[in-house]
């Protein structure tokens, strides 16, 4: 792994509204990784953002459902540009 | 004899799985609990070509694994009961991730049914999807259904009985997850199919799948079901050493691999027999919620449909209200007149009609609630109102989620403690069950609407409001403090479907509506009624007889000798005999167990201005708040001193001052549900929360009416 990487990880949360995105990884145990991945939250997955309601949820659109994602989960998201 | 089938219905949440089953069922539906949890069971059933074909409607999950108590139970009826055939509910607009959890039931090796429900949005956007093919390559007969139309309905059953009887022959199909998975898998099932009472009750595939996937429930059941316990390290030994191996080669843990590869696998299906339209079109939902889940518009619009909400709850609940008062009133006189004055007039019509009736009469007003909440369910609107909450929500330690079982609350507190459970983290769902008591729930709203109307007859719509609003605000304060204390820690990431908007069905709203309706009516049929006789006869029991403190008979005659010698005019002797009868009944209610219970606990709340009275009914609000009313309906109209007959509102709003009414309010409201409620409790969150949670209702109760009846005297 490159370190820096570490330092600049773009998630959910800091996602622009109408940009494409792909999942790199969920940042968590795995209760949370295999509910996200019911939910169609998986690694390699297409998501756009919708609405980034500012300190609040974020929606995202991912596998054509809308999702909203407290701001916590949406830092546990880890995403990169497409 | 008709043969039977039992089914199963399972889907995502918001896939229209409750639209089939109540398609399905129609009114012949039951509401029941599985087995040591409090998650709702909903049976019916329907005859079919012959058959009587029980469904039970699973609760909605995204998947099978062991994420919240939902899945555990869905999970377990189809292993554990085996229905005949499982049908799983998808909504065919969004396939991708609706079949995530088909190929879990498929891993399961269960009887399936897929209905492709919502078909006409899918085909009606120019989508074309080929059912046959899709069918071949998932090896599962697809039916395409309607929800809301209920089209479909008798192919959906055809199908499940075709299943049921094997007459319908697929191919097996199953999930490949690659093969350095496959060959971990293959490990496992050689070692767990070597014990017989677990080959015998699982599919080894899935189990091994399971094993791999580090589910807690199913390594706990496997446990439980190996006979030694050096078995049972012998295959977590090797389903460790799997894992470790899996994630060594492939650099990812074996549940996303697994994940990846069943959407890999629905991919690959769906390439074939679907073709989508551009992906990520701007549909009528987005375009609505850039407006209601607006980070300025979202809040106030909220706000605003609460508000309509309860406006029209009270102002067209008015109406009826009036109608069933007066019946009821009228039947009570007919009683009244038909029956001569004694104990059993009192009985029917103080105890029976006055106690049942000053409840049935909130039925209009429950109903309306309960109207708009299912619509708001069924719309769509309450995923985003929690959405909108969230952050709001997050600020005084709850959970976006925890908006929906506060909305529930202001029906009834019972199911609102159960919808708590979609909160997976217990410090969560705790806070939420301890303030959901102060969203004043149904049951309260007729001791509000009496003693709004009794003291504040021209400001009583807002004043009721302003209880409501009470509520909300003790409760944040107690979620900000419980938060600080007893629970402390941040409360757990939100993650929540925003299904698209939909314009509810008339059917389905009337049939959540009734449900509900229902419960609330048999409640007042039997708990109310019961609790009602029983304080009729607190009330009556035991009789003074001959032991009143003065001979009143001697100073009535004396009274008459005076007006016949021409001593008082007429209208002297009936003020006197009028003050005598008083003494007299206020002797008789003293005499009663009632009134010696009141008198003995009055002290405890004289300093919140409440007299006997007033503490008896609040107390007898504990078996269900509607009992305050009609407590007070049968305490005011036995004590009644005059004869005229007063509507109970004069007599409270003679008897006490706004103030008290105020703090009375307050105290019905803060103060723990009901029994009902607290067996609930109990049952969601063990013993020691639910004395927690009576404890500190009930001081909390005290502490608030105290404050504001003695803050409030120094101004009034």
């Amino acid at each position: 792994m490159i370190a820096f990487t570490d330092k600049r990880v773009l998630t959910v949360a800091d996602a622009l509204p109408g940009k494409k995105y792909v999942i790199s990884h969920i940042d968590g145990g795995y209760g949370l990784r295999s509910h996200l991945s019911s939910m169609g939250l998986v690694p390699n997955e297409n998501l756009s953002v919708l609405n980034q309601s500012g300190g609040g949820p974020v929606t995202i659109l991912i596998k054509g459902v809308r999702i909203a994602v407290g701001r916590g989960m949406a830092r546990k998201i880890i995403i990169r540009k497409v | 004899m008709e043969k039977e089938i039992t089914i199963a219905l399972a889907g995502n949440p918001n896939s229209g799985k409750t639209t089939v089953f109540n398609n399905l069922t129609g009114a012949r539906q039951h509401v029941g609990n599985y087995p040591g949890v409090t998650v709702e069971k909903k049976t019916g059933e329907r005859k079919y070509k012959g058959y009587k074909i029980n469904i039970v409607d699973l609760p909605g999950t995204y998947s099978l694994t062991a994420y919240s108590l939902d899945e555990v139970i869905a999970r377990n009826f189809i292993i554990n009961e085996k229905p005949d055939v499982v049908v799983d509910i998808i909504d065919s607009s969004n396939l991708e991730r609706n079949l995530y959890l088909a190929t879990q039931l498929m891993e399961l090796e269960v009887p399936l049914v897929f209905a492709f429900n919502m078909i006409d949005i899918t085909k009606g956007s120019g989508k074309r999807i080929d059912i046959n093919l899709l069918s071949e390559l998932m090896g599962t007969p697809i039916v395409e259904t309607i929800g809301h139309k209920g089209k479909g309905m008798n192919e959906l059953m055809d199908a499940v009985v075709e299943v049921a009887e094997k007459k319908m022959k697929k191919k097996k199909v199953v999930v490949r997850y690659g093969e350095e998975i496959e060959n971990e898998i293959a490990k496992i099932e050689k070692i767990i199919s070597e014990n017989k009472a677990i080959a015998k009750k699982f599919s080894i595939r899935w189990l091994a799948v399971k094993l791999l996937e580090q589910d807690k429930d199913v390594m706990n059941t496997v446990e439980e079901l190996i006979d030694s316990n050096s078995k049972y390290s012998e295959i977590e030994k090797i389903v460790s050493k799997s894992i470790a191996h899996i994630k060594s080669i492939l650099r990812d843990s074996p549940e996303t691999v697994i994940a990846d590869a069943r959407y890999g696998f629905i991919n690959g299906a769906l390439q074939e027999s679907y073709e989508e339209l551009q992906a990520g079109k701007i549909t009528v939902s987005d375009k609505i919620d850039r407006v209601m889940t607006n980070r300025i518009l979202g809040l106030p619009i909220f706000a605003v449909l609460m508000w309509l909400m309860f406006q029209f709850v009270f102002k067209v609940g008015a109406y009826p209200m009036d109608w069933i008062d007066m019946g009821f009133g009228k039947l009570g006189d007919l009683v009244s007149n038909a029956l001569p004055e004694g104990l059993l007039q009192s009985f029917i019509v103080d105890g029976l009609i006055g106690g049942v009736g000053g409840v049935l009469i909130f039925t209009p007003n429950i109903i309306l609630l309960f109207i708009c909440i299912a619509v708001l369910e069924d719309s769509g609107y309450m995923a985003r109102a929690a959405f909108v909450m969230d952050r709001l929500m997050h600020k005084i330690g709850l959970h976006g989620k925890s908006f929906i079982p506060m909305l529930i609350g202001f029906g009834c507190t019972v199911p609102a403690y159960m919808a708590a459970r979609t909160i997976e983290n217990r410090r969560d769902r705790l806070v939420t069950m301890h303030v959901n008591t102060f969203m004043s729930c149904g049951a309260r709203l007729p001791v509000y609407i009496l003693l709004a109307a009794a003291f504040f007859p021209k400001y009583a719509g807002n004043v009721i409001f302003s209880i409501y609003v009470i509520g909300i605000i003790v409760a944040v304060l107690m979620a900000k403090l419980l938060r600080s204390t007893r629970f402390k820690g941040e409360p757990s990431p939100f993650v929540m479907e925003l299904p698209p908007y939909r314009i509810p069905t008339f059917k389905g709203i009337v049939i959540h509506m009734w449900e509900r309706t229902w419960l609330y009516l048999k409640k007042a049929g039997t708990i109310i009624l019961g609790i009602s006789i029983l304080m009729w006869i607190l009330f009556t029991f035991p009789m003074i007889g001959d032991n009143y403190s003065q001979d009143y008979g001697a100073e009535i005659e004396s009274m008459q000798e005076s007006f016949e010698s021409s001593e008082i005019s007429q209208e002297e002797l009936d003020k006197n005999i009028t003050v005598i009868e008083g003494k007299m009944a206020k002797e008789e209610i003293d005499y009663t167990v009632a009134s010696r219970v009141g008198h003995f606990i009055e002290p405890v709340f004289k300093p919140l201005g409440f007299d006997w009275r007033m503490a008896v009914a609040s107390i007898s609000g504990i078996a269900a708040k509607e009992v305050v009313v009609s407590t007070m309906g049968t305490l005011y109209s036995i004590t009644e001193a005059d004869e005229e007959s007063q509507s109970l509102r004069d007599t409270l709003a003679d008897e006490y001052s706004p103030l008290v009414g105020f703090s009375f309010m307050l105290f019905v409201l803060l103060m723990l549900p009901c029994m009902a409620a607290m067996a609930i409790f109990r049952r969601e969150a063990g013993t020691k929360e639910m004395w927690f949670q009576i404890g500190y209702t009930l001081l909390l109760a005290w502490i608030v009416s105290f404050a504001v009846y003695q803050i409030g005297r120094l101004f009034i």
